[in-house]
């Protein structure tokens, strides 16, 4: 497997342009990791189609990460020292991105990053680009959206309680919310911690409804999103918003696992299928994507990294046509100062790498009947809330009226 | 670009497991009591450096001196709470240390708690162009240096005293070993030079979280590599250590992922069923049998 080459006969006399990294095909992020290749596959293809870049093809140079940080010096110093790529492009996740940074360092590389939280805080390199849109403090973008929709409810609600689980995400993400809470003024009612390996959800919404807040701003990954929301149906949650950063509500496996129960629920998003967010060649993309989904095995709606995992090799794409060059300075002075139209909308890039400005979605699950997975292909079941310019629809308030 | 830097990071990885398969080999090869707990011992290395580039910014040889130090001193604890533990139990009571470990820093918010900490390595010696040969020459000597510690056992009156207890402990005790003490030498030696392998980890991936430190890898490695290349001598551990090491570095950039730990698992058991004393076991029979 470990070498990956795609490019159309048309453009095959010149000498391809390499482009290498590691991914997690096995592994603990194995099913994001999968399906991030598969679209950047995609897009290799794409550009072969049209002649490769600057005349030459594209060629994927890759190899499994196996989601393990300690696996990724060796990879990448194989990729540049052995395989002699043109281009490194980060694997899946903040971990695998850490590790490869001093290497971006050392060698002056520019380095496009999929997926890493706050990876360039300490390290400052002006080469790094980062392609999930939560703007340039990640923390604060998360859930910004979650807390602009409540402050703007009429009367304004008073109380919140927080909850999350005790582990890395759920940490910097109530982090962020905190401040948030302080900046609207909220009261904090209840401010909780769960041991990951909870499995009875019960008796912490309980805890939460005993304190009677208005909001509810809930951190989770997968497991415990799931396990909280059916707690909340079970013993009921008489709140006005509830949800925010739950993680794994944006994949086919628990939209369809919690269906109806999932209405009313506000989470955040990096894209949905609404008609507000419809960019050049995103229907396109998804189309392709849902229709080999399935053989590969990976999540059939594509809609959480796949798009981004294709955009960030497109900004790369881009720069290089734009510049004429594959110098790595060249490319990365031009992406560092210009924006890019993507199958994600425009892009621009912040001095310390992130998007310049955030654009996490708040959406709220609405219209959700039954388990079936192609109403969540099509919009109407996550509406967007915020921010303002991709709105499409309005807030169902309070969530204790779904809850009925 | 640089020249080809990628044999020094896999030598690394090699050279790495020289020094784990060693070290697991003093207390489960000669002495016959089997650690599951080698990632405990490595991840203590590898917290103790972090802690000191955190509070001191500290070179590398003082986080190794200090690794040593303190994954010695985990295996005296180790040892002097498990002395009545044998067989079965004393794997059970080193593969509990590592999962009470792992949770102690996955709680440690000093050091990164369980999302981890990633740290700016400072330029290396003046000698190194890049850390890729840095710490690749730093590890041939730790391994050199736990390979010459093997032998100095292996053909002194410790190694004697060790092989008598893992034959038969309480004949030895009878005849006058002083088993507790040479345990408990084994015990704080083999986790002392763990230790020292997870010390230039940080430096490494420059990244330290528990779910890499506390890898199910390291612990399957070094009981592994000594198995497969002999656990009688100190060659043994070395030949598993290349043999294996070699093979998944080369897996990870051929035909990849975890078949890693399947190689690993396929092999050992071929070894077990067919050559229980390894390679360096059957390099001796054939030998004998040629003298014969």
């Amino acid at each position: 497997m470990a070498l990956g080459a795609a490019w159309a006969p048309a453009a095959q006399a010149a000498d391809p342009i390499k482009i290498g990294f590691g991914m997690a095909l096995t592994g603990a992020l194995a099913g994001n990791g999968k399906a991030a290749l598969m679209s950047m596959q995609m897009w290799a293809e794409d550009v072969n189609k049209k002649g490769g870049l600057l005349g030459r093809p594209v060629e994927l140079v890759y190899y499994d990460d196996q989601t393990k940080p300690a696996a990724v010096p060796g990879i990448y110093t194989k990729l540049l020292d052995v395989d002699k790529v043109n281009f490194v492009v980060s694997g899946y996740g903040t971990n695998v991105i850490a590790p490869l940074m001093p290497i971006a360092v050392e060698r002056n590389l520019l380095l496009m990053g999929l997926f890493g939280m706050a990876n360039n805080e300490k390290t400052k390199y002006k080469n790094y680009f980062q392609i999930m849109p939560s703007g340039p403090e990640p923390a604060l973008g998360w859930s910004q959206g979650f807390f602009e929709v409540a402050a703007k409810q009429q009367p304004k609600p008073q109380t919140i309680a927080l909850v999350g689980a005790d582990a890395e995400y759920p940490h910097n993400a109530l982090a962020g919310a905190r401040e948030h809470v302080k900046h609207y003024g909220f009261k904090v009612v209840y401010d909780g911690k769960y041991p990951p390996s909870t499995v009875d959800y019960t008796p912490i919404v309980r805890a939460i409804k005993a304190t009677n807040p208005d909001l509810v701003y809930v951190a989770s990954y997968p497991p415990d999103t799931a396990g909280i929301i059916q707690a909340v149906h079970e013993v009921g949650l008489p709140v006005k918003m509830f949800g925010g950063g739950m993680v794994g509500l944006q994949f086919a496996a628990l939209q369809t696992k919690l269906g109806p129960k999932l209405n009313g629920v506000m989470n955040y998003e990096f894209y949905v299928p609404e008609p507000t967010l419809s960019f050049p060649g995103i229907n396109e993309f998804l189309a392709r994507y849902q229709a080999q989904a399935e053989k590969a095995g990976v999540d059939p709606l594509g809609h959480y990294i796949p798009p981004f995992a294709y955009a960030y090799v497109q900004v790369l794409g881009q720069a290089v046509e734009a510049t004429k060059s594959v110098d790595q300075k060249k490319v990365a002075d031009y992406i560092r100062a210009n924006e890019f139209n993507t199958i994600v909308g425009k892009v621009r890039f912040a001095p310390n790498g992130e998007w310049a400005k955030s654009r996490v979605l708040m959406v709220q699950f609405q219209n959700v009947k039954g388990s079936d997975v192609a109403q969540f292909k099509k919009a109407g079941t996550r509406v967007v809330l915020y921010p303002e310019e991709s709105k499409s629809g309005t807030l169902i308030y309070p969530f204790s009226k779904v809850l009925k | 670009m640089g020249g080809n830097r990628y044999i020094y990071f896999a030598g690394y990885v090699v050279l790495q497991y020289i020094v784990l398969a060693t070290a697991w080999n003093v207390l489960g090869g000669y002495t016959g009591y089997v650690n599951f707990g080698t990632a405990a011992f490595f991840a203590t290395g590898a917290y103790s450096a972090l802690v000191l580039i955190l509070a001191f910014n500290a070179t590398l040889p003082f986080q190794i001196l200090a690794g040593a130090l303190a994954a010695g001193l985990l295996g005296l604890g180790i040892g002097y709470l498990t002395l009545r533990l044998r067989g079965v139990f004393f794997s059970i009571a080193t593969l509990a240390l590592s999962v009470v470990l792992q949770t102690v820093v996955s709680n440690w918010e000093y050091v990164g708690g369980g999302k981890g900490l990633s740290i700016i390595r400072p330029k290396p010696p003046a000698l190194f162009p890049s850390h890729a040969e840095y710490l690749f020459v730093v590890m041939v000597l730790l391994a050199a240096a736990s390979v010459a510690l093997a032998w100095w056992i292996e053909h002194s009156w410790v190694g004697r005293g060790l092989a008598a207890i893992r034959d038969n402990e309480e004949a030895a005790e009878c005849m006058g070993v002083p088993t507790l003490r040479l345990k408990l030498f084994a015990t704080t030696l083999s986790g002392c030079l763990m230790g020292v392998a997870g010390t230039p980890f940080p430096y490494y991936v420059t990244l330290v979280e528990p779910g890499s430190v506390f890898s199910l890898d390291y612990a399957v490695n070094s009981l592994a590599m000594p198995m497969i290349g002999g656990t009688t001598t100190w060659v043994g551990p070395i030949i598993g250590a290349v043999l294996l090491g070699t093979a998944q570095q080369v897996a990870t950039v051929t035909i990849s992922s975890e078949l890693n730990l399947l190689i690993v698992g396929i092999v050992l058991v071929a070894f077990v069923m067919l050559a229980p004393q390894g390679i360096v076991g059957l390099v001796q029979r054939l030998f004998r049998r040629r003298g014969a």
